[in-house]
């Protein structure tokens, strides 16, 4: 019965942790010998430190901005029960749609001052010019946006579904003690949903940790090798397929995947979040 | 739940099924068969290849990005499949194929007649390697003046043919309007730099590259050229920037630039480009650094094709790559934008742009002067030198100086020579 | 919890609305409502957009007002346009991506189910490290695995082959955790007892007793299924190579870098995709995310997580 899943967990989640760690080893053009040099080679590579730099620039942005706007966003959609309701949570549903290359062509024609319907508010900010948008250095934040907004709208709703999961006895006792609707939301809410939020951060830095597709299209086609390398995971791409080196590619895939797995046993292990789960730390 | 089990199991018969048949396609009628991956520019000619070769030849085209070239053969070498017959890319691509970490160049120099190569003459130099050709040259991207013969006229202006009468005459526009061109992208090194010959991809020896921004070569191009910056005259921005074309060249403000052969049916031509008017724009020689042979020209573009040494019909690969760079077909269709590097089917795209109404000029001279006349200090390299021009167009977008930003540029490619094996010199 | 509370929770609070008491709520709720509307109308903005935009030629699309509209004629236009790329290449696009996404989200929510009854409900040996296994591959994004994956799929032979982007997104470790929580908790373990001291085997327990009570857990693990698959881009975009192999989101994506749309290297004079086709294009691979996000809204009031986790 856990056989089917067991066969797809080993091939396509254990075997290739497996696989990359022998390939990480392998001999290279600069390293003949291989080993864990290879690692070492992969740090000291030019485009390692400004991409590394690039993904905590990124992750910095928007693992807070995703975390704040998303609280707050439910919250207050917690409080406007009723007939709007469900029309702006579909609202906020609709750019869940619209990712990859689609979003990237959205927020070129959103940021090119030429084009934008937002120009007037572009000229405003002294912006007349696409290159004062889309130049390196300054990408970071336009890569934030995208998936914010890929992002955004669907946690919005999920944590708004888990604010449901509040039992009313428990508000209906803070507003007899005579909390108002922004301590109720401060002290009662958001505490209770708080490890929903951690758990969705660590999702949400998890996934931010591997940008790959809105550099890479951008490079690839309106500002040609504007985002070449932007990212750790084009780099490790560009490495296997460029480069013709797999095994500092692996490498590197190893380096990020042992910070997701940290990250995930510290929310399995040192949080709540999978408290009577039967594998979370019984408190 | 059963109704439900029944159609999940069709669904997944209905995918495999389906995936069978896409991938099973094979031709089983005995003819050779061969695929082709070309970018968008190129399917023309393919396309014609496919119908002349009906019945003969299964010809089957499937369109790439340029830039992709590499990363999609390393991808078939890896998997040791699905390899293209011949595939076009730029010569820096060939590099990395032809060298026996990749092997998927095949060596052309006994499968390709005698005489096809020397109707190439110089024009496929970029495919030579220690005396054997490894692709063929589809086209020349060399870099020639594009001036606007009514702005020139309109400000008494004349053509200037060194580029110290290019940057004068460039900053006679200084206050008018106009604009001697926008080189924040690869631009700047083909026209400049390369020009310039700067060695930043000077192969000494076989794994030996030189890559020299203090060379007298590379200072004077930052020295020359950061005065028209400047002063405005010239453009920080792309070429191809929205901003660029919208308040520049679509409103035929651009007074001259240097740009490869190809630009003008391609860039500054089409309506949804510069849309320059008819009758305004011609082309003038390359505008010389310095006296004698100090005066190449640079190259942005100039694809080659390469042939797999994996195909099953060797024979049909290679014809197709030669009928792809010399066909009669190629060389006079309208929707051939490039200077062809083949020496006979050059000489009929002459017929075809020197008459051409568009032009205020016969073009084809200045792009013939400079087409034997490129540079050859820096050469095709295995690490990815063009991807670099990244780095160099964020410099001077950023308003950067250009010796700052030749040295961002070096620094990457200094750090990424080694990486494939090559020993980096600097002085 | 239990089912119950789970459904009551969204219909219990609907009276939940805050008191206002005096001017200054009265304000505050003013801004609650600015910020929710324009967050609203941020959010809908890029798609009326992206609707309007292959109702225009190119040039209209870069001089026009953003927001106004072409002609309906237009729209076969740009789908002319984008059927004559290599031989109407995108209708095999849009093909693959129904059967592939069809395929993934039945693989993965089968063996899915399957796993997390097995984890609840049945004696199996290692059972918490196999869920700890679980949970640590649940929050490693799929892309983290693409190269070591290439390798794997490279090896076996499955290169370029639509199999190889079906089996490796199939691998489902939340859609497996989501179904265990379910079975652990929203079914009370005397049911499975009762029918195991009946006789009944592990497979008839699942089928009689476990099966016909997840409806709901189908419902989830499908949704989020087909969001992940519908979208996939990065894993096939190196495993598969021939185009006709490509899903919708890989052959938008080609159309970006290699056509002169977004590229002008690209060449306009030898190809008829441009950004109306792009847009249009774009929408083909959105609206069907859009109609199943919408669909599945009641779904997700209920609570993902909380339902999903004990509380």
């Amino acid at each position: 019965m856990f056989a089917p899943y067991l066969i797809l967990l080993a091939l396509f989640g254990v075997w290739p942790i497996v696989q990359a760690g022998l390939v990480s080893l392998e001999p290279t053009v600069i390293n003949p010998a291989g080993g864990a040099q290879n690692f070492a080679d992969v740090v000291a590579d030019v485009r390692f430190v400004p991409a590394a730099l690039n993904v905590v620039v990124f992750l910095v942005m928007y693992v807070p901005a995703m975390l704040i706007v998303v609280s707050l966003m439910s919250l207050l959609l917690d409080t406007v029960q009723g007939r709007w309701n469900l029309p702006l949570r579909l609202a906020y549903i609709v750019p869940a749609s619209m990712t990859g290359a689609t979003a990237v062509l959205i927020w070129y024609f959103m940021l090119e001052p030429s084009l934008s319907p937002y120009q007037d508010a572009l000229h405003a900010l002294g912006i007349t010019q696409g290159n004062q948008i889309w130049r390196q250095g300054g990408l970071a934040w336009i890569f934030v946006a995208m998936a914010f907004f890929v992002g955004a709208g669907n946690w919005i709703v999920v944590q708004y579904g888990s604010l449901q999961s509040i039992s009313d006895d428990i508000l209906e006792a803070a507003r007899i003690d005579g909390a108002n609707s922004w301590q109720i939301a401060w002290r009662i809410k958001l505490p209770l949903i708080r490890k929903y939020l951690v758990y969705m951060g660590i999702l949400v830095f998890a996934a931010g940790l591997q940008v790959f597709v809105e550099p890479q299209l951008i490079s690839g086609s309106v500002y040609t090798g504007i985002a070449t390398d932007w990212s750790l995971n084009q780099l490790s791409y560009d490495l296997a397929f460029q480069s013709n080196n797999l095994a500092d590619s692996a490498a590197l895939s190893l380096m990020l995947l042992v910070v997701c797995i940290v990250a995930a046993i510290v929310v399995i292990f040192r949080s709540d979040f999978f408290e009577g789960t039967g594998v979370g730390s019984k408190k | 739940m059963k109704r439900l089990a029944v159609a999940l199991v069709a669904v997944i018969a209905l995918g495999v099924a389906l995936a069978g048949c896409t991938t099973g396609g094979s031709s089983s009628s005995g003819r050779p068969s061969i695929l082709i991956w070309a970018d968008t520019p190129r399917i023309p000619q393919a396309t014609e290849y496919q119908k002349e070769m009906k019945g003969k030849v299964d010809v089957k085209i499937e369109t790439i990005a340029q830039a992709d070239a590499q990363t999609k053969i390393a991808l078939a070498n890896r998997a040791k499949k699905g390899w293209p017959d011949i595939i076009f890319g730029a010569p820096a691509d060939t590099a990395q194929f032809k060298d026996p970490s990749n092997g998927y160049a095949a060596d052309l120099t006994k499968l390709v007649s005698k005489k096809i190569f020397d109707g190439f003459g110089e024009g496929n130099s970029d495919c030579l390697y220690n005396g054997k050709y490894y692709c063929l040259k589809n086209d020349l991207a060399n870099t020639v003046l594009w001036y606007n013969t009514k702005i020139f006229k309109e400000l008494g202006l004349t053509v200037p043919t060194t580029m110290q009468e290019f940057v004068d005459t460039a900053l006679k526009l200084k206050g008018t309007g106009y604009s001697a061109g926008a080189y924040g992208d690869q631009l700047y090194y083909a026209a400049f730099l390369q020009s310039s010959e700067c060695p930043l991809a000077d192969l000494t020896a076989e794994n030996t590259v030189r890559i020299a921004p203090s060379d007298p070569k590379c200072t004077r191009v930052a020295k020359t050229i950061q005065p028209l910056l400047d002063s405005g005259v010239i453009d920080k921005r792309s070429p191809f920037d929205a901003g660029f074309i919208k308040d520049v060249a679509g409103q035929d403000k651009v007074a001259m630039t240097i740009g490869p052969s190809w630009w003008g049916d391609f860039v500054i031509r089409p309506a949804a480009s510069w849309s320059v008017p008819a009758g305004e724009i011609a082309a003038a020689n390359m505008p010389s650094w310095g006296t004698g042979s100090d005066n190449k020209s640079g190259a942005y573009g100039g694809g080659v094709f390469t042939v797999s040494s994996h195909s099953k019909f060797p024979q049909a690969a290679v014809d197709a790559a030669v009928w792809m760079t010399t066909s009669d077909w190629m060389a006079t269709a309208a929707t051939t934008p490039t200077f062809p590097a083949y020496g006979p089917a050059n000489k009929l795209w002459e017929a075809r742009i020197s008459k051409d109404p568009y032009y205020a000029n016969n073009v084809y001279t200045a792009m013939a002067a400079g087409a034997n006349n490129i540079s050859q200090v820096d050469r095709p390299v295995r690490f990815p030198f063009n991807a670099q021009f990244g780095t160099l167009s964020a410099a001077i977008q950023n308003g950067k100086s250009l010796s700052t930003a030749l040295d961002d540029l070096t620094k990457s490619l200094q750090g990424l020579a080694p990486q494939s094996g090559y020993k980096v010199v600097t002085k | 919890m239990t089912t119950e509370t789970i459904t009551t929770a969204s219909s219990g609070r609907a009276h939940g609305v805050v008191r206002t008491r005096g001017f200054g709520a009265i304000t505050g709720r003013t801004v609650v409502w600015i910020v929710l509307a324009v967050f609203g109308i941020l959010s809908v903005v890029p798609m009326i957009w992206l609707i309007l935009a292959p109702s225009k030629t190119a040039k209209q699309l870069n001089g026009d007002a953003p927001f106004s509209f072409g002609s309906f004629a237009q729209y076969g236009v740009a789908w002319n346009n984008l059927l004559s790329q290599n031989n109407g290449v995108i209708l095999n696009w849009m093909g693959n991506s129904v059967v592939y996404t069809a395929s993934i989200v039945v693989i993965s929510c089968l063996t899915a189910v399957l796993a997390g009854y097995a984890l609840a409900a049945t004696a199996l040996p290692f059972k918490r490290a196999l869920l700890i296994i679980t949970l640590v591959a649940m929050i490693i994004p799929p892309v983290a695995l693409v190269v070591p994956l290439f390798v794997e799929i490279s090896a076996i032979g499955l290169y370029d082959n639509p199999i190889s982007v079906i089996l490796t997104s199939s691998f489902y470790p939340f859609g497996v955790f989501l179904a265990y929580i379910y079975f652990s908790t929203s079914i009370p373990t005397e049911l499975y007892e009762a029918a195991k001291v009946d006789g009944a085997g592990e497979f008839t327990t699942f089928f009689r007793i476990a099966l016909p009570l997840s409806r709901g857990l189908f419902g989830m693990l499908a949704f989020f299924s087909f969001s992940a698959a519908w979208v996939n881009y990065f894993l096939p975009y190196v495993l598969l190579q021939s185009q006709e192999n490509f899903n919708l989101s890989l052959g938008l994506g080609f159309l970006f870098t290699s056509s002169p749309a977004l590229n002008p290297q690209n060449g306009a004079q030898q190809s008829l995709i441009g950004r109306p086709e792009i847009a249009l294009a774009s929408l083909f691979l959105a609206i069907p995310i859009l109609i199943v996000f919408i669909a599945s809204s009641r779904l997700l009031v209920r609570g993902v997580l909380a339902g999903a986790v004990k509380s």
